[in-house]
């Protein structure tokens, strides 16, 4: 019908349900949700906590399984693999942005984003040349060998952002990538993870602030385990050349 | 591939690891320290041991059979030769005749006699009385003046030859050939100084501290058929003829003795191989128990490593998620915890080396025993300290790899 039907769909999701057990008690945190996101899509998941959005992201980023139902993720069926394929899945498929950077105190800023590279067996000649590239895409080439706690926040962030992008991923799953900054660096880092967008990457932001959503073209809304609206804004922003 | 770049990143991790808590690394490597130095101990000394006992029983000759009225080694059968009679001088004189031409053979009496030259005074020195063959036997000849003649032996002459150690107590100052001594209330006359022998420190008498005289002379002075037991020494053309030659000494010992047929030899037969049979048996079950109880405070070490890495895990239970999250299998952070027990433990052993090698020093040159590191003995000492941190390791790092990401992320 519209142009996303036509672009290759990256992620599905089909029936998803997972439940915890907590005591005697089941908790159903996701109760059969189903979702497609094509590629270069930019989504953002929202709903109020205990909603199930932290659960979805989770899911999403191989960190957890469901209960049962379907996912697959550029072409994988996520729900076969053991937790090798699994971690070889997060590293080859996924780049993470955390709310709170989750960078390794005691490495270098290189060295943290030559990590995804290392556990994907890229040959060290190669990994300084990758984790140069993506430092310098988030303009941090000149830092290479400060640690994290002698950056600011914002900084740490892109850092985490180079990280999330050094291996070419699917999508960049990026949770409350704002939540720990000031309003002024936070739009430093949308306006980052726009770009990412524009230049073709599929990003999946997880927030509960409306002006970090509205970056996003495609809105869903999680309420009690399920999707309450899933909202696709007008086309004006994607040019056509990206859609080829 | 990916497994050697694993290898990489943990053992940068793990030096890591290791210099961002000196304190604690310090402690911890100690217990490794302190178990490796008393294993490699316990293992230096018994080499030593070993060594100077070799170097000891190489006076006695691979090649020489000794007939005494004992075995060397008894293990609890010493009633059934407690009647045996001495071994006369008469007996020996019989077997140096029946052996002329065919074999060298050695008489010898061993003693105990006090020791006077003018003020100086030595109790209890070992005295040996022996005939002119003694350096063709155990090849220990003078360094100054001469050793026994044919005529001193046949002339019953009160000329003795004193070992290195006892020249050097007697006489501080003094040359000591040709002043007479007292050999408990006789006098004799220095002929000569024997060579230094050295290899005392373990169980066997020193060889610097013993005087010879003639087996007759000693006769003479202190025999009495009571004090008269004596030792003596064939030797062999060869270690290969010396079965052969086993066999007519017992012969002729019993030609001597009159022995019936039926009865039982009433002497024994000794040799340096049943020597040291006896000596290896005996020194592997004591180095056995000393290597238990000593390991036993490298166990403790290692417990005490397995325990700050079960700290370093839970401590690091965030670092375990990130690393999970952009793709580090169990594999890999198994790996991780491993390569730091390794390297803790590692470290640990070969500090324990240098500290050794040190006390090793220390304790050859008190004198006390001889000990001596071998290159196998460090390189086990380093392959088990690895073990021991590897085997410490296994649990905390299985706990850290078997981490659900999304828990250990949200770890605090």
């Amino acid at each position: 019908m519209d142009a996303s039907s036509e672009k290759e769909v990256v992620l599905k999701l089909r029936n998803i349900v997972r439940t915890y057990e907590m005591g005697s008690e089941l908790i159903h945190a996701l109760c059969g949700v189903s979702l497609d996101i094509c590629r270069n899509e930019y989504v953002a998941i929202m709903g109020p906590s205990g909603s199930g959005k932290s659960t979805l992201m989770n899911i999403i980023g191989c960190l957890d399984i469901p209960t049962s139902g379907d996912y697959s993720l550029a072409g994988e069926m996520v729900a076969d693999k053991n937790e090798s394929e699994l971690a070889d899945i997060r590293n080859r498929l996924i780049g993470f942005v955390f709310q709170t950077f989750n960078l390794l105190p005691r490495a270098n800023i290189l060295h943290n984003v030559e990590l995804p590279l290392i556990y994907g067996g890229v040959p060290k000649a190669e990994r300084r040349d990758l984790a140069e590239q993506a430092l310098e895409r988030v303009g941090l080439k000149d830092r290479l060998t400060h640690r994290p706690n002698e950056l600011s926040g914002g900084q740490c962030q892109r850092v985490a952002i180079a990280r999330a992008l050094v291996l070419n991923p699917s999508i960049i799953l990026a949770d409350e990538p704002t939540g720990n900054l000031d309003s002024k660096t936070g739009n430093d880092i949308m306006g980052m993870l726009d770009d990412l967008h524009a230049d073709g990457q599929t990003v999946i932001l997880v927030t509960h602030e409306d002006d970090i959503a509205a970056h996003a073209k495609r809105v869903l809304r999680l309420r009690d385990g399920e999707i309450e609206s899933d909202v696709t804004k007008d086309e004006r922003s994607i040019p056509d050349a990206i859609a080829v | 591939m990916k497994l050697l770049v694993d290898v990489g990143e943990s053992l940068r991790i793990a030096v890591g690891a290791v210099t961002a808590n000196k304190a604690r690394g310090a402690l911890t490597t100690l217990g490794i320290i302190i178990g490796i130095v008393a294993v490699t101990m316990t293992l230096a000394a018994s080499n030593g041991m070993q060594q100077s006992f070799r170097q000891a029983a190489g006076s006695i000759g691979a090649d020489v059979i000794y007939v005494s009225r004992m075995p060397w080694v008894t293990i609890n059968d010493f009633f059934t030769f407690r009647n045996r009679p001495n071994i006369s001088l008469y007996e020996a004189e019989k077997m140096v005749e029946a052996f002329t031409g065919a074999a060298i053979v050695n008489p010898t009496i061993f003693g105990r006699q006090p020791l006077k030259y003018r003020s100086e005074v030595l109790q209890d020195v070992a005295i040996v009385g022996t005939s002119e063959k003694m350096p063709l036997i155990s090849g220990q000849v003078p360094e100054d003046g001469r050793f026994l003649m044919p005529f001193d032996v046949r002339f019953k002459k009160n000329v003795a030859i004193i070992g290195k150690d006892i020249a050097e107590n007697l006489f501080p100052a003094a040359d000591p050939l040709n002043k007479t001594i007292n050999i408990g209330p006789y006098r004799y006359q220095v002929i000569g100084v024997m060579e230094k022998q050295g290899g005392n420190s373990f169980g066997g008498p020193n060889l610097d501290l013993q005087v010879f005289i003639p087996i007759t002379s000693f006769v003479k002075s202190f025999g009495g058929r009571r004090n008269t037991n004596v030792n003596i020494a064939v030797k062999a053309d060869s270690i290969a003829a010396m079965k052969n030659l086993e066999f007519e000494i017992i012969g002729e010992m019993r030609r001597i003795r009159k022995l019936r047929p039926a009865e039982d030899d009433n002497f024994s037969i000794n040799k340096l191989d049943s020597l040291m049979g006896a000596f290896n048996s005996v020194f592997g079950a004591v180095l056995g128990i000393g290597l238990l109880v000593t390991s036993i405070s490298l166990i403790v070490g290692g417990i005490g490593v397995m325990n700050i890495m079960f700290v370093s895990v839970t401590e690091r239970t965030r670092e375990i998620g990130i690393r999970k999250a952009i793709g580090a299998r169990r594999r890999s952070i198994l790996m991780q915890f491993l390569f730091e027990s390794a390297l803790i433990c590692v470290l640990g052993g070969i500090l324990g080396i240098c500290l050794s090698i040190l006390l090793t020093y220390v304790v050859n040159a008190t004198g006390a025993f001889t000990a001596s590191l071998s290159p196998g003995i460090m390189l086990s000492a380093v392959i088990v300290s690895a073990l021991v941190g590897i085997v410490a390791g296994l649990v905390p790092a299985y706990k850290g790899a078997k981490f659900a990401p999304i828990d250990a992320l949200r770890y605090e």
